[in-house]
């Protein structure tokens, strides 16, 4: 087990109170840094910990889900503390405040946002620790710090031949004062940052050595299930407990609140007796709705109410008046599951000095809610250990896979873990909403004059503040939690105090349009929800893309040159637009049987443009070929950045090709890859990543990948065969 | 009831319900949490160990149909501290991204390998296509197999490298 308990115990020590010299609220204590004389480490910042056997660990505050921040933040990290990232160990963080991300107050992974909010921070920290080691290098030595330089790992004497590992300096070194801003190094001197190296996981991720969640094994640990609910909300009125009880290996069976767990000493005996068991449920306050339900009362909502306003610039009304024609089309989106390739899992161990979870957990300060809310424990008294993630997508922002598990072990007594089955982890996901997109413009001859976009469906925030509002004020007794939801976010809020994952990639429509009017008609069908890898740009995304190809068709324009001429005042949108044209070669004749379609889209502040060849074989889509540029600002890893743009298309493409889950009197009717399949290896396509050079700050690269495949396949089926598609998945024969 | 194969070359005997899957007993009897879970019905060759040289679903094979058999997992496909050829080509490469199913992936490509050392781009995928990966890494995935191919030929053609 790869688990740390040393770093454990020792945040512990610190968060205890005892060696604080600030008063901290509780949940607050943040990490102690400085020298240890009787183990000599010496911890600079919360992040770094250098020893006096020259190892450095590296606190990785943004978990690792496969988005690479395992090897991109210790690249900055070791680009200004002058070592090679491999000499670098990573470990994952506790929790603590100084891990937070900054834009939403909590430690939170997500949003495409960990380099970015990274980039100086890590960089800050890694060469203030460095000018330390500097620093005392030259005490010893009697000579100015500023003839000194660090290189590899070690500090370099002014002569250029004599020179000290970190490992002899670290205790000096934590002695040294640093008086003003440490100059960060010029782009033109960085060794790592930019340059192609490899990934410092890739090999414990060959070799079956990467610890997931669902690896954790503990001393004395037993294995359980949970049956929950087929529609939500349903509860538990009875159950054969003697039964399962009596079966090999059961050592429990109970009701929690989300249905009833099965606990056995042995995962496989586990399930068996969860065969065996028959639940009497109550389904008088349980969800009853279809799919087609669903898109009805969105459609009886965005008639009864336009929406609030979300963007609006000239008079929309007037150029629908004065225009010429009028388009008009509605886009209906499905419910979409994340499917992480490890389901969800988590090992949770009550004792008397609290309680200690193992989890895979993209927002470990929400775990810790998660767990108190269905115990007698505090926020404190529970301890988060993350591992590896076998996939994130924004599924495990939400704890509710914690929240059993926590549940279960403090019945037990002994370390459980929880895991699910992938049927479980099917039809108990929370979803990406479902959504409808009411679309109108006008036109004068080929201009386009007016924008109209009425979004319709819920947002994620409703679902979400249950666990995120306590998490940002930990020292909120219990009982206010579910308050602390709406008052603690209007009181002092999140970077964005207003929910945009439903308007997000619709608001900040980019085109050069006079007339534009954006709303949302918030409803909220109740089928639970979450983020899901592009938030609301993968169905704005579609909408949009796909209504503005719909338009240059209707206006007699290729659908390039339409874009192009629209999207003129936007500099960095016309760079990647040009450059995929060119390297598609968009212009020239498609193969028979194949067409284009192309798409454009900024999102998480990278700017993305696609042309997908596709077409139909055998009655099945086919997509042959993906070209893209990205514009993501500075790069840290070039292969990482082509990775998660790939990536980002084959998860787009999957969702076009086959994503819908869809409800039948409140059931999920899709259970595992078989109905709710994923991109195979044989139907990849050729995918070319084009990478504009760039020196603006980073920008995020794991999700805008995904939003512009799905509209630039649609459009592509479109030139192929005429027929618009405005519903996903795309079909072979619309 | 008692149950003995060799896995990674060890000779293993258990007692415990023949129906439990191979995955199991490898995973939480042997300690060998490199194979992975992910679907628990054949789907997604997460699990995928070889069993007498096959490329088995060990999520779907009853342990009691490995009994007696040679059993070979992640943990045991390289020789001693050499890791296998694929091994390395996954970590030059960059494979993984968030890593779950290329223990998977790995068996899959070893056992192509083992059976056909020079695998068109065709059979290439083809052998693949049963693995699924949620983070879209195939790509590197048949570059990766590619490269050995390469390497595998390149020596047969001009002796040691």
């Amino acid at each position: 087990m790869a688990m740390n308990r040393r770093n454990f115990l020792k945040v512990s020590a610190g968060a205890s109170g005892s060696l604080m010299v600030s008063i901290t609220l509780p949940g607050c204590a943040g990490i102690q840094t400085g020298y240890e004389p009787d183990t000599g480490e010496w911890r600079p910042d919360a992040w770094l910990e250098l020893t006096a056997d020259d190892e450095v660990f590296f606190t990785l505050a943004r978990v690792e889900m496969g988005q690479g921040t395992y090897t991109g933040l210790t690249t900055l990290i070791a680009e200004e503390l002058e070592i090679q990232p491999e000499r670098i160990t990573p470990r994952f963080a506790p929790v603590a405040p100084e891990y937070r991300n900054p834009l939403y107050k909590l430690q939170l992974t997500g949003g495409s946002t960990s380099v970015a909010t990274s980039w100086e921070p890590l960089r800050t920290a890694g060469a203030e620790a460095r000018q330390m080691l500097v620093m005392a290098a030259a005490r010893v030595w009697n000579v100015e710090a500023t003839e000194c330089r660090a290189s590899e790992g070690r500090v370099v004497h002014p002569n250029g031949i004599d020179s000290m590992a970190y490992g002899q300096l670290v205790e000096l070194a934590a002695k040294e004062v640093l008086r003003g801003d440490i100059a960060l190094k010029p782009h033109s001197e960085w060794k790592y940052i930019g340059k192609q190296r490899g990934k410092l996981d890739a090999r414990a991720k060959s070799t079956g050595t990467a610890v997931y969640g669902i690896d954790v094994d503990l001393p004395d640990m037993v294995y359980g299930v949970v049956s929950r609910s087929p529609r939500r909300g349903g509860r538990v009125r009875d159950f054969n407990a003697d039964q399962v009880r009596a079966m090999t290996g059961v050592l429990d069976v109970f009701e929690i609140e989300r249905g009833v767990a099965v606990v056995a000493d042995k995962y496989w005996r586990a399930r068996k007796a969860q065969d065996a068991l028959k639940i009497d449920w109550d389904f008088s306050d349980a969800v009853s709705l279809s799919t087609g339900d669903v898109f009805d009362s969105y459609r009886a909502a965005a008639d009864d109410d336009p929406g609030e306003s979300e963007r609006s610039e000239g008079s929309f009304a007037s150029a629908m008046e004065e225009g010429d024609r009028v388009v008009e089309a509605e886009y209906a989106q499905p419910y979409l599951a994340h499917a992480t390739l490890e389901p969800m899992s988590a090992t949770a161990w009550y004792r008397e000095d609290g309680m200690e979870v193992w989890a895979p957990t993209q927002a470990p300060d929400l775990g810790r809610i998660a767990a108190a809310r269905v115990t007698n424990l505090g926020p404190d008294d529970i301890t988060i250990n993350t591992t590896f993630l076998g996939g994130g997508f924004g599924r495990r922002l939400t704890q509710d896979y914690i929240e059993e598990a926590a549940a279960v072990a403090y019945r037990v007594g002994r370390p459980v873990k929880v895991i699910w089955s992938r049927e479980e982890d099917t039809r108990h996901d929370l979803y990406r909403p479902a959504m409808l997109h009411r679309m109108k413009a006008s036109l004068s001859g080929a201009e386009l004059t007016g924008w109209h976009h009425q979004i319709v469906g819920p947002q994620i925030l409703d679902w979400y503040v249950r666990n995120a509002a306590p998490a940002q004020y930990p020292w909120a007794p219990k009982f206010m939690y579910d308050t602390l939801g709406s008052v603690g976010l209007m009181a002092e809020g999140i970077a964005t105090p207003k929910d945009h994952s439903a308007i997000e990639g619709a608001i900040e429509y980019p085109y050069r349009v006079p007339n534009i009017d954006i709303r949302h008609t918030h409803t909220d069908p109740g089928i639970p929800i979450t983020w899901w890898r592009s938030v609301g740009f993968s169905h704005n995304g579609f909408a949009v893309e796909t209504f503005m190809d719909e338009l240059a068709h209707e206006a007699g324009e290729d659908p390039y040159q339409f874009r192009r001429r629209l999207i003129a005042h936007e500099p960095r949108h016309l760079e990647v637009l040009d450059r995929v044209a060119r390297l598609a070669d968009w212009q020239s004749p498609v193969p028979e049987g194949r067409a284009r379609g192309l798409a454009l889209f900024r999102s998480f502040g990278t700017y993305v443009a696609q042309v997908v060849e596709a077409g139909v074989e055998n009655g099945a889509i086919r997509v042959y070929k993906v070209t893209c540029s990205v514009d993501c600002g500075q790069v840290v890893n070039p292969r990482i950045v082509e990775d998660q743009i790939e990536g980002g298309i084959l998860f787009g493409l999957t969702a076009a090709l086959y994503g819908e889950i869809t409800l039948e009197n409140g059931e999920v009717q899709q259970s595992n890859f078989h109905d709710y399949p994923l991109m195979r290896q044989y139907e990849r396509p050729e995918v070319f990543v084009d990478i504009v050079a760039s020196s603006e700050s980073p920008t995020g690269v794991g999700e805008p990948g995904v939003p512009p495949v799905i509209p630039a396949l649609g459009n592509a089926l479109f030139a192929l065969n005429g027929k618009r598609q405005r519903s996903l998945p795309l079909r072979a024969n619309a | 009831m008692a149950v003995s194969l060799t896995v990674n070359g060890d000779e293993r005997s258990l007692n415990i319900e023949g129906d439990t899957p191979l995955l199991w007993v490898l995973r939480d009897e042997l300690g060998l949490k490199g194979t992975k879970f992910g679907c628990g019905a054949g789907l997604c060759g997460a699990c995928t160990v070889h069993l007498n040289g096959q490329p088995v679903r060990s999520c779907s094979t009853p342990v009691e149909m490995a009994a007696g058999g040679d059993v070979v997992t992640i943990e045991g496909l390289g020789e001693g501290s050499r890791l296998h050829a694929l091994q390395d080509a996954w970590i030059e490469h960059g494979v993984p991204q968030c890593g779950y199913c290329q223990s998977g992936q790995i068996m899959s490509a070893a056992h192509l390998l083992a059976s056909n050392p020079a695998p068109s781009r065709e059979e290439i995928v083809a052998a693949m296509t049963g693995n699924l990966c949620r983070c879209g890494t195939y790509s590197r995935i048949i570059a990766a197999v590619e490269s050995v191919v390469a390497d595998t030929s390149d020596g047969a053609q001009g002796g040691a490298a």
